[in-house]
This record gives C-alpha cells, structure tokens and sequence, in this order.
C-alpha cells in the first residue's frame, strides 16, 4: 500500500493531508488566510506568503496526527507539493517545506500541477468510480473542460480565453459592493432575486469548447447603469444564470463528442448552487454519474495533491529536489 | 554537536554544517536561486560528511532582515527540517550574523550591519564590537543617506558591511571616517556558533509591512 502526504500553498489555503493507493483521506487540514484578504478585493500576495510560513508547519503536523503517524518516522511513500500554477511566493513555501520533509524523512518528492490535483478531487469521494469522466474545472483563475479516461490521463477541451468564471463573479461582486471573494454573496443573492428581470448575452454560442467571460462582466455593468431601478439581487440572479448558462452549453457540447460514463465538477465555482443543480441535471438527462463534490472538497485541498501523488508514485514518476516552482504551468503540459 | 546553518536573506544562499570539529560553508548561488539549491545543497553536504538529516541536533537559520521571497524559503525549510528531525531550532538575525563575521575577521569598535531592503532603504542595526558583540541598537529600515549622514555627522570611526553597503558603495564611501569590510552575505560560519542558543520558536524579521497593508493604511489612515 502506497501513502503519500500532500501539502498545498498555491494561494491563500496552507493545506496538508495523507491520502492511500485506495483514495482514502486518511488525514486532511486546511488553513485559509482569506479573512486576512477580505477587504483588498483580491489574494494580497505578500500576505498570504507570510501566513504560509507562519502555518506550514503546525498544518503538516496536524495532518500526520490526524492520520495516526509519527511526525519523525511517517510510514510514507513520498511527499506531494503543488509546484504551480499558482502565487510564486505562496509556492515557494510549500515546495521549501515539502523538499525539507522529503530529505527529512528519506522519501521522494512528487511536484504535481495544482489544477491536475482537483481532477483527483472526485476518485476521493467515489473511489470506484467509472471513467472516462468530463470535467469542467471552475474556479477564481481558471475555467476548462477536460477530459479524463482515467487518473491521470486528461486531456484539454476547453479553456477560457480571457477572465475566469470566478474571476467574473468576483469582479460582480466588486461592483454590486459585495466584498470578496463574490461567489458565496452572488450565489446567496441570486437565490432571491429574478433573473428574468434583465436579459443579458450569453457569450461563445459557437462549435468550440471555449469560454469567455471578461464580456458578461461588462454587459452586466452596462445594463445595470441602465436600469438604477433593479435590486442587486435581480442583477446577481441574471448574472448568475448568464454565466452557469455558459458553462452548462458547453458541458453539453462537450458531452455531445465525447462518450463518458460521468461529469464531474471542481474548483471553486463547483460549489455554486446554480452549477451544481444544472450539472446533475444534466447528468441524470444522458443518464451518466454527476461527481458533484462535497464543499470542502470545491475548495484548494491537499488531499487531491496527495492522491495526484499516489498516481505519480504509482507511474514511477520521481521530482528532483531541484525542481522550481511554476506559477503559469499549464495543465496542457502535465504529461 | 551536530548543527546546520541556512542562509537565504539575501540574492545569495549559503550553508554551513559543524560536526564535532568539522566546519564547511557552502555557498550554493548568489543569484536568488534558493528554492532551487537550497535542498540538493543540504542533501549533498550531508551526504559528503556522511550524515543523515536526523543526525541533525540544531537547525540554524537566518531569520532576517532581508529578501522576503529568499528568507521564507530558507525559513520553510529549516522549520519543516527541524519538526521532522527533531532537531532545536535556532533564530539569527542577518545583522548579528554580519556583525559576528565582522568580530570573527578582526573588525574592533563601531559597527553598522546594512543589509539592502531594496525599494532605496537599507536595513541597519550597530553594534560594539570589543572582546563581544554587542547591540547598540534595534534593527531598522533606514534611507541609506540618512545613515551615511548620521555617521559623517557622529565623526567616531565606524566600520560598515553588508550587501545594502555593496548596493550604495559610493554613498558610504563618502563617510570621512568610516570604513568598509568586505562582507555580504550573512556568513554561516558565524551562524553555525550560534548553535548552541537556545532553541525555540523561530519567526521571520520583516522590519516591513506587506505592500497592499502599508498602501491600504495610507489611503484610509487620513
Ligand atoms: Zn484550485
């Protein structure tokens, strides 16, 4: 039995967990230094390196306790960072952190991609599940639609070709007065508000798998200067239909070409209401499995960098303790 | 005992390991690399003394002031180091190791660490350097002409080092009774007779807030 440990510091989550060769969780913790943030309207960089450096530590020890191992002597197989894409400062101390461990305790190091690491987000909840599987990762810096035959083995389809779906909402939320980060309040919102009430374009209508979102955020800016009359909520739920219609349209575009036994969602976004109901709406029409994730599991983790580890490990695939971080690294370039 | 020293304050990163009466310093680049060879660097030391990380007893690391990206690498590495191994971990600032340098090399009397902050500052802190090493004051973010001023202005002979000295060279040779010696890097060597401080809790020495903090206090602290 293979048990690595992960840890993750991509961006505002110092995050550490054990995860099995049979995906099970054995231990996950996350710190998150958001709160810290909420009132510059976006991740301070800065801020968020000096929390990671301050809880790396006390996160990967809690972690080890929580699955029953000894912090000197872990029974592990290798430990797993994210080496990017991510904030570089926020990268550096947990790869630090993850090669000192590694040479600590004599085992590999694993550099995984942070956005290959939620694709191994739905194995954690459904082991056994069926493949090949349609994902559409969702979050604040990114929006794809990959295809997966099997752990590890992924594909590209789709990707936004400007803002990010939770980059729109946050820029949404921004200008309703929302605070950051804009999902959650959106979401809330929307849930009371009309979204018959303002009609707004629904973008990238055409063949590809492509998205686009820096558009609906200014569409939704223009028509709301023009009707003063609407309540927030109305514009957050004509916002939030426009966007979950995009990415949906797309889903089933994709569904169309491709035969998969699931969709899954991850990142972020996966945790929005609207997405989450159309997804198993979706799935239960062509009659396959939704992987809607529990909302811990939306959120950066290190459990899915730990079970991206035990597919690496499981390859033979070994990281030199030399290896940088990469904070553009492409998804399309994890082999 | 059986102590390394991390070293990533500044664009250099260095190591040092004591075993017994075995000394080495490394110096593994200069060029802002840290995270890059500061693992392989210690993975090969080690290995050259015929060590294993949890032979280790201290961790010695440099807590700064300094580079911030540089000193949290080194600061990561020596914290998660020292909780796997078990070893004591040991905090040093970069000004009193260059101040120790300075004393290990035969500097006697005034003494200014000046490590560059980048953004035109320095970092400082002075020190007497007699029979011990001994802090005049707190460590601080400075204009580096306030600090060449201060010190032509004082007259007392003082001696100057530091990479904040390398950056404004021309600045600090203008003090008429000042004097430089030629250290930039925070020696590890120095740090490595630190080891036998006690060990505790071990945090980063910023001397700055983080940018958004310090622009956000100034727009709304009027
Ligand atoms: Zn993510």
């Amino acid at each position: 039995m293979s048990v690595v440990l992960g840890i993750e510091t991509s961006c505002d989550e110092t995050a550490a967990a054990v995860v099995d060769d049979t995906w099970r969780v054995r231990g996950s913790i996350v710190e998150s230094s958001i709160d810290q943030h909420h009132h510059y309207g976006g991740v301070v960089p800065e801020l968020a390196g000096r929390a990671h450096v301050t809880t790396i530590v006390p996160v990967v020890r809690a972690a080890l306790a929580g699955a029953g191992l000894d912090l000197h002597r872990p029974a592990i197989d290798a430990v797993a960072v994210t080496a990017g894409p991510g904030l570089i400062g926020s990268l550096l101390v947990g790869l630090a952190a993850a090669k000192a461990y590694a040479l600590a305790w004599d085992v590999p190091l694993l550099s995984v991609n942070h956005l290959e690491g939620h694709l191994f987000a739905p194995l954690l909840e459904t082991p056994d599940l069926a493949w090949p599987v349609l994902t559409l990762l969702v979050s604040g810096g990114h929006t794809m639609l990959v295809y997966q035959r099997g752990p590890g083995e992924h594909e590209v389809i789709g990707e936004t070709i400007d803002d990010a779906a939770g980059e729109a909402y946050d820029k949404v939320a921004r200008w309703l007065g929302l605070g950051y980060p804009g999902g959650p309040p959106i979401d809330r919102l929307a849930g009371e508000g009309d979204a018959a009430s303002l009609a707004l374009p629904v973008s990238m209508t055409g063949e590809d798998l492509d998205f686009s979102f820096s558009g609906l955020k200014s569409a939704v800016v223009r028509a709301g200067e023009k009707r003063p009359d609407l309540a927030r909520a109305d514009i957050a739920a004509a916002f939030q239909r426009a966007a979950v219609e995009q990415l949906t349209r797309k889903l089933r575009r994709a569904l169309e070409r491709y035969e998969v036994a699931g969709v899954a969602i991850a990142g972020g976004v996966a945790a929005n209401s609207a997405l989450r109901a159309s997804v198993a709406a979706i799935a239960a029409q062509y009659g396959i499995a939704a992987h809607v994730p529990s909302l811990a599991m939306c959120t950066d983790n290190a459990a899915m960098i730990a079970a991206a580890g035990i597919s690496h490990l499981a390859r033979g695939q070994r990281s030199d303790l030399a290896v940088s971080a990469d904070p553009n690294w492409s998804l399309a370039d994890v082999s | 005992m059986r102590a390394l020293a991390i070293e990533t304050a500044t664009t250099a990163c260095a190591i040092g390991l004591v075993d017994g009466a075995r000394y080495e310093a490394r110096l593994l680049a200069a060029d802002r690399r840290h995270v890059e060879v500061l693992a392989p660097g210690i993975a090969a030391l080690l290995a050259d003394c015929s060590l294993r990380a949890s032979d280790l007893e201290r961790v010695v690391v440099d807590r700064g002031p300094g580079l911030f990206t540089g000193l949290r690498v080194g600061l990561a590495t020596a914290l998660a180091l020292a909780d796997a191994t078990g070893a004591g971990l040991v905090g040093v600032t970069s000004l009193e190791l260059l101040a120790a340098g300075a004393h290990g090399a035969g500097v006697r009397g005034r003494f200014v660490g000046v490590v560059d902050g980048r953004r035109g500052e320095v970092f400082t802190q002075s020190f007497e350097l007699a029979e011990a090493v001994t802090a005049l004051t707190e460590p601080a973010v400075e204009h580096p002409r306030d600090v060449v001023i201060a010190w032509a202005t004082n007259g007392a002979p003082v001696t100057f080092a530091g990479d904040g000295v390398t950056r404004y060279a021309r600045d600090f040779a203008a003090v008429p009774n000042g004097r430089v010696h030629d250290l930039d890097v925070p020696p590890v060597l120095a740090a490595l007779a630190f080891a036998t401080r006690e060990p505790g809790p071990v945090t980063p020495l910023y001397l700055r807030e983080a940018d958004a903090v310090a622009n956000f206090v100034t727009r709304d602290g009027a």
